[in-house]
Formats: C-alpha cells, structure tokens, sequence
C-alpha cells in the first residue's frame, strides 16, 4: 500500500501565517491573487491565504441571494402597478438625493480604507471606517427624513400600493445596510487585535465589497421609485 | 486528544491548519460549529419534525375515513378543535396545513441538505470543515426557532393556520376569513426565519463547494452527492429570497392594512374587507416562483445519494458521470422558469399555459436521463441487496412512479380536470414526498457506520424497506384513482357527494386509512433501529465497511474533529472508479494513486 508522503508540502508562504505585523504592500499583495492552477487540474485551498478569496465569494453569493429578493420586490411592484387603477404617484422627498451622495460619498471613504489597510496603517484604516461608519448611519437619517417627509404629506405604509412600495423598499434596503455598519463596527474593534492578518484583509475585502453593492442597490432602487412611478 | 493517523489508503496529502477541539459540553454540542455535529443537530430536528408531521398526517386520514365520529382522547387533547372527540372541519384544515408545511420545511429541506450535506459535503471534498463554520451554526439555530415558531402556531389562540402549506390568499392574508388569532401570523414569521436560515446555509454550501476541494478534486472528479447539495444551493440561494420577499408583502397585508394580494370588494361573512386592488394571483406567481425549485430542493439530495449508493452497491462506475452532472444544472436550470404549471386554472391566457407546458415537459428530459443513467448503473452490475442499495432502488421506483403522473399533469388541459384533486396529491407525495425520504434512509443507513462506528440492523432495515415500500403504494396508488373520479383535495368530508357514493371512494379510502396506519407503525421499526443503532448497535470500525471510493471512507469512524486531523488528502480520480481493469482490487478510493491501484508497474491498467 502506497503510504507515500512525498506530496505533502504546505503551501502557506511562511510570511503570511501568523505574522502578526502587517507585511507591506509587497507582501500583502501576495494572497489577493489566487494560487497558480496547474494542468493537473484543482490546486486545492492552501490555507490561510486564501481566506480572503473565501470571504469575498462568500459575499458574491450572498448579493446572489439579495438581488432575487429585490428582483421579486420589483416585480411585485410592477404587476401590482398594472393590475388596478389604484396606484398613485407621488414626487420623492428632496431629501433622498442627499442620502444617495452620502451613501456614494462612503464608498470612496471605504475605498480608503482598504487602501490604508493594504499599506497596513491601522490608525488610518479605523479612522476612515469611522467615518464610512457615520456616513452610513447619515445615510439612514435622511432616509428617515424621507419617511417623515411623506408622512407629513399624510402618504403612509398603507395609503396606497406605491407608498407601500416606497416604504418597503427604502427599509428593506436599509436593513441590509445596518449589516454593513455592524461589519465596519466589527472591523475597528478587531483590526488592531491579534488576529491573523489575512482574516483582518478579509474582513476588509469583504465588507468593501458588500459596500459597494449596497450603494449600486440603492440607486437602482431610487432609479426603479423615479422612474417606476 | 491522541494523534489521529492518516488512512493507509491515503497516498499523498497536505497538512493543514488545525483547529483546537472544543472542550465544554455547551460549545462541543449545543452551539458547535463543528459541521458534524451541526449535521446531526439538522437530523435531529428533522426526525423530530417528520413524527410531527406524521401525527398530523394521522388525524387527517382520521377524520376523512370517519368525519362525525368522535375519537377516544382527542376531545381531551383539542378541546376547541375537536369538540367532544369530533374534528371540526376548520381543525381538519389546520392540520393538514401544518403536515403540509413541516413535511416540507421542516423535513424534506433540512434533513438531505442541513443533515447529510452538512455532515459529508466538507469530508467528501477533503475539507476539515465548511467555509463559515459559524453561519453554519447560525443557520442550524434560525432553522431550530423557526420550527419553534410554527409549533407555536398550534397553542395560540384561534390555533394552527388553515390556507395550506402554499398559504393561499385571500384566506392567508385576511384575518377575519379563517376567524382565527396569530396562528398564520407565526406560520408566516416561521417561513421567514427558515427563508434567512436555508439562504445562509446556501451561501456556506457554495463556497465550501467551490474553494475548498482538496488538491486534485476538480469539479468533474466531485461525488455526485456534492453536485447536488451544490446545485440545491444555489437553488436554494435563488428561491428562498423571492419566498422572504412574498412573506414579507403577505405579512404587512395582514397587520399593516397593504393591498398587495387582497383584492378589492371582498366581502367575508357579510362584511366588506377594508382592501383594495391586490391579487391573491400575484402571490401564486411568487410562490410557485419559489415553489417549483423548493420541491427539486427536496428532491435533488435524493438523487445524488441514490447515484452514489447503486454505483458503489453495483460495483460499476455511474453510467454517464458527465451526463448525470449535466442533468442536474439542466433540472436547475428548467426548475425556474416552470413555476406556471401550478397555475394553468388561475386563468392565465392559454399562450402561457402553452408555453410553461412545453417547459414542463423539457424538464422531463434530464430527468429521464438520470433515469435512464441509474438503471445503465445497474445493468449488469455485481449487485449487493444491502438495505441502502434496497432504498435506493425504492427511490427509482417511486421516482419513476411520480414523474409518469407529472407528464399528465404538466398538460394544461389534463390539468383543468385534474387540478386539486387527489391525482395530484398521488404525484407529489410519490415524487417528493416519499422519494425524498427514501433516500433519507438510504443515507441514513448507508452514512450511519461512519457518522456513529455501528450498524443499523440490515435485518431491521430490510424488513423496514418491504413494508413502506409496499404501504407507500397502498397509500398513493389509489388517490392516482380517486384523483380520477375526480375527488377533490382539501375537502373535510366528501361523505354526501353522490358520484363518490356510487364510484367506491368511500371504500377505498379506508383502505387507504388503514394503510396509513401500518406505514406509519412500522416507521417505529426505523426509529427503534436507528436509536439502538447509536446506542448498541454492531460495533463497526473499520474505516471502510462497504468498500467505497470516496473520501469520507478513509477518515475512522466517527470522524475525528477536524476530519483529517490536520492533513487532507490528495485525490487523484473520479469519484466511481470501480472494477477497474488490473486493479489490485474491485474498486479505487479517490486518494488512491495509480502506484495504490494498479501495483508497482504503472500503465498495466489500460
Ligand atoms: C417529470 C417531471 C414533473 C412534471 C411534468 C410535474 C408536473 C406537475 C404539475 C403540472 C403540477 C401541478 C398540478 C396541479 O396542481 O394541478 C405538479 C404538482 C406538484 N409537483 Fe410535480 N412535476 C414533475 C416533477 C416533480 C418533482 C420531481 C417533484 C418533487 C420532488 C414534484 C413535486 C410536486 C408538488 C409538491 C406538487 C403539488 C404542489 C401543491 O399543489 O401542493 N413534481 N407537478
Ligand atoms: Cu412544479
């Protein structure tokens, strides 16, 4: 019986394990690629590098799953616009435009902080996650602004299908951007901490990411309020 | 924790990084993060949930076979519902939604994906866990509060919800319909915590499937188990947001004063309800939507299990690897766009009946193939009647049986006749139901050595197999008839319909009563057999009882923490490769290589 151990090497670079400083850009930029495939076929995962590949897929998927519950909001909304002569229009409070520069504002805050983290600068890195963090809750100030807005204006929940919609859709959004603060607040409380480096780049990684699509989601929906009405 | 040594079978592995083992009960048990153990805890609840299930299941044979009688206990037990021992009919309704919605949620979607899949996806791909152990603890524990959630329905006021396990509007959505308290508004926050649950189990499936085979484990070498708990992922990933958003809609109709499904003038018991302009077709859209690719959740598991047991039980390699995997995207493609099928009598224009009919029936395609590719499995194959080959067989069977009425049914004009009577519900219990829980036990009884280091009973197991195998026929065999007659479904009491008088419905549906029971009794068998299995069963530790190929039999049983114990191995094959030509033996493991198969002179196995 072939007991052969003459395969097993481990392919984790050994200045990226445990280091608990951060290597600079040189070396971080390492584990952001993936591993070479050769034409024996699947590599297999080679640890901890990988992990930040892991947590970015990770949420990949997850927009996966997001999009499909928008996409069925969407088509709810459009086949109940067209199925009674109920529907009524109504002009979307100023204040969302706000909203939306301060939540494309945040994205280039967050942008920043990765930068900061690739060039390992923990200070800087908590600084513009503090600020990406404000950005988003003043995000979601002005969306409450917008509720009350429409409230004044006596249009509520119930009111009538579009507002419905309205309501619907801004909080269904900004539950999943409450996610995204709680993950900025999980970021500044442990990137200083001991935790491996690349869990500390993946968190990062991951979060930005999931950033990101929060901020196109949101204009695709103020597009569909603007436009769908 | 004493060193765990690699499997002689093992040619080639790397080492990995090791995760400290938890000490204290509550961390190794309760909130464990380990995928073992979290696979079991879904199996747990699923055999809670299935004799649940089946004690509902019971009631409404009950009350079909003898609706004025009253019954020993009951009147005791349900003093509201069943008023000196006689079920209401409106508690006839309640328990049939309930048996519908654990059935279906509770069991047929946690046991094959949360259960096995979790269980053996990452040791079958090599890995020493899934990808994010933690969410996978936190799905297992969303899914145990949403079950808690449903059973809640049952003790509140106005009791379990009555509009079906598909929670139909207008009954769904208008409280003053069914008379009743927050029972359907517990059903609704119960599928939406599963919804979050099964949509972050999705996720973690995904991505263990895709980053972390073990070297040498490309997608065309995976098991066909982990192809379909992949393609059941992302079935799942899809599906389950779309139900979220409709119970969401479905939710605010109810306590928020919305109109999304509650159509205008709607007049219950005399009373106009305050809605306006909604359609309760907008919720069948979306719930079909999530529907149709939920029942190939259920059933895929099934089908991966089956093609792995009768290749390694028929010592041949599974007919047509390629095609097998193919189908299964095929299936998951088509399962998406066939959602209309459940809706030809909603009025929809005829094109579109047309056209999801036509869907349908593509979708019988992959299917027949995998057909097709089990028996060419089979044919002329070295055959051992162990009880999961057995159960496996059961699911082709009852496979087959299912699908051969889905044709008829996928036939809009067929289906105007044939729509909620009981020729559907013989379709869809032989199909989904039953299918899927026989291949339940056939990976219960196949993976059971290695999850536990015993045996079931193959005496047990295979007395077990004969008598459900039989009853479930006796059971759905017949409504394919009464289908036919046609007697609707859903209905408490047919007992005064004259075209069932005279048609001998009433006859054969005590016979189908009776059958239900001795099905239902002899499912003790298995759960008496599982239990002493844990406890007493034959001890079994060999790491490879049944001379199969894939990684989990390299690994002792039970697996250690961490599966490999530090070092995964290399896989160097397909994932069937059995009698091969000049083999040392009648069947090579994935980590095998070709030194391992063939000898010391390479190439002498071509
Ligand atoms: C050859 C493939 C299949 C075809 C053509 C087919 C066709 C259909 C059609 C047309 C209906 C609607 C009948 C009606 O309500 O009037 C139906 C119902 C159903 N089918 Fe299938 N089917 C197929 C396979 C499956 C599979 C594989 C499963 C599950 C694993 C399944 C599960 C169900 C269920 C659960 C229902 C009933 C849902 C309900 O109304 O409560 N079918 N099928
Ligand atoms: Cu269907």
């Amino acid at each position: 019986m072939a007991t052969s151990q003459g395969a097993a090497t481990s392919t984790v670079p050994a200045t990226l394990t445990p280091a608990d400083a951060p290597p600079g850009i040189e070396g971080g930029g390492d584990f952001v690629t993936l591993p070479p495939v050769r034409e024996g076929g699947w590599e297999g995962p080679s640890g901890e590098d990988r992990i930040v590949q892991r947590y970015k897929l990770g949420v990949w998927v997850g927009m996966g799953g997001i999009l499909m519950f928008f996409a069925a909001l969407t088509s709810a909304m459009i086949v109940r616009q067209g199925l009674s002569g109920d529907w009524l229009p109504f002009s979307l409070p100023p204040v969302l435009y706000v909203s939306t520069a301060v939540l494309v504002l945040s994205s280039f805050t967050i942008e920043r902080a990765r930068k900061e983290l690739l060039q390992s600068n923990p200070d800087a890195l908590r600084r513009w996650v503090n600020v990406s963090a404000c950005l988003g809750l003043a995000f979601l100030a002005c969306q409450l602004l917008g509720w009350q807005a429409l409230s004044g204006r006596g249009i509520y929940l119930a009111s009538n299908p579009a507002s419905s919609f309205y309501y619907l859709l801004t909080a269904g959004h900004g539950a999943h951007l409450l996610g995204g603060i709680a993950a900025l607040g999980y970021i500044w409380a442990r990137v200083r901490g001991s935790r491996p480096w690349p869990t500390r780049v993946a968190a990062v990684e991951a979060t930005a990411l999931y950033w990101h699509f929060l901020d196109v989601l949101w204009i695709y929906i103020l597009g569909l309020l603007l436009f769908w009405r | 924790m004493t060193e765990v040594q690699v499997s002689p079978e093992v040619a080639g592995y790397t080492e990995v990084h090791r995760h400290p083992e938890p000490k204290s009960f509550i961390w190794k048990y309760i909130f464990s993060v380990d995928h073992k153990v979290i696979g079991i805890q879904y199996l747990l609840l699923a055999v809670v949930a299935v004799f649940v299930g089946m004690a509902l299941s019971l009631l409404v044979r009950l009350r079909l076979i003898w609706p004025n009688e009253s019954l020993p206990l009951l009147g005791d037990l349900f003093p509201v519902g069943a008023p000196g021992g006689v079920m209401t009919p409106e508690f006839y309704l309640a328990m049939l939604t309930m048996h519908g919605t654990v059935m279906v949620f509770m069991v047929l979607t946690t046991a094959p994906q949360g259960g096995f899949g979790n269980y053996f996806l990452p040791i079958q791909i090599g890995a020493a866990d899934m990808a994010f152990p933690r969410l996978n603890m936190l799905s297992f524990w969303a899914t145990f509060v949403s079950f808690m959630l449903l059973m809640a329905a049952f003790f509140v006021e106005g009791g379990a919800p009555m509009s079906g396990w598909t929670g139909y509007p207008p009954l769904s959505a208008v409280p003053e319909a069914t008379v009743q308290g927050i029972g359907q508004d517990l059903w609704i926050a119960s599928i939406a915590v599963f919804c979050i649950a099964s949509l972050l189990a999705a996720l973690n499936f995904i991505v263990t499937t895709l980053d972390l085979r073990a070297k040498g484990l490309t997608m065309m070498r995976l098991p066909l188990t982990c192809w379909t708990w992949f393609v059941t992922a992302i079935l799942a990933l899809l599906a389950f947001g779309v139900l979220l958003a409709a119970g969401v809609l479905l939710l605010m109709d109810r306590n928020a004063g919305t109109s999304f499904f509650v159509p205008g003038g709607l007049v219950v018991s005399d009373r106009q309800i305050d809605h306006s302009g909604g359609s309760p077709i907008l919720w069948q859209h979306l719930f079909w939507f999530f529907g149709h690719p939920e029942v190939y959740i259920a059933i895929l598991p099934g089908m991966g299990v089956t093609s792995h047991i009768l290749s390694t039980f028929a010592r041949k390699t599974v007919f047509g690897y390629k095609a097998m995997v193919y189908a299964v995207l095929a299936i998951g493609l088509l399962g998406f766009v066939v959602w209309g099928h459940h809706m030809f009598v909603s009025g929809m224009s005829p094109y579109s009946a047309f056209v999801f009919a036509i869907l349908t029936m593509c979708i019988g395609v992959p299917s027949a193939i995998k057909t097709f590719n089990w028996i060419g499995t089979l044919w002329g194959g070295k055959i051992r009647f162990t009880s999961p080959m057995l159960y496996s067989i059961g699911f082709v069977s009852l496979f087959v049986t299912g699908g051969l009425s889905g044709i008829f049914l996928g036939q809009p004009t067929v289906d105007l006749y044939f729509h909620d009577t009981y020729f559907v519900v013989a379709h869809f219990h032989l199909i989904m139901g039953v299918a899927a829980i026989f291949g339940m036990f056939a990976g219960m009884t196949f993976w059971f050595p290695k999850m536990f280091g015993r045996m079931m009973d193959e005496g047990l197991s295979k007395i077990h197999f004969w008598t459900t195998f039989v009853g479930v026929y006796a059971i759905f065999g017949p409504m394919h008839y009464l289908g036919m007659l046609p007697h609707p479904r859903r209905y408490a009491e047919m007992s005064d319909v004259d075209y069932l008088l005279t048609t001998g419905a009433e006859g054969l549906q005590q016979f189908i009563t009776v059958a239900a029971v001795l099905t239902i009794l002899v499912q003790f068998l298995f759960l008496y057999n599982f239990v002493r299995g844990i406890f007493a069963g034959k001890e079994c530790r060999e790491e490879n009882p049944w001379e199969a190929t894939t990684l989990e039999w390299a690994v002792p049983s039970p697996p250690p923490h961490d599966n490999f114990a530090g070092k995964v191995p290399h896989v160097y094959r397909g994932a069937y490769d059995f009698s091969l030509q000049g083999a040392k033996r009648d069947f090579a493991m994935q980590c095998n290589d070709d030194k391992a198969v063939y000898g010391d002179q390479p190439g002498s196995g071509d």
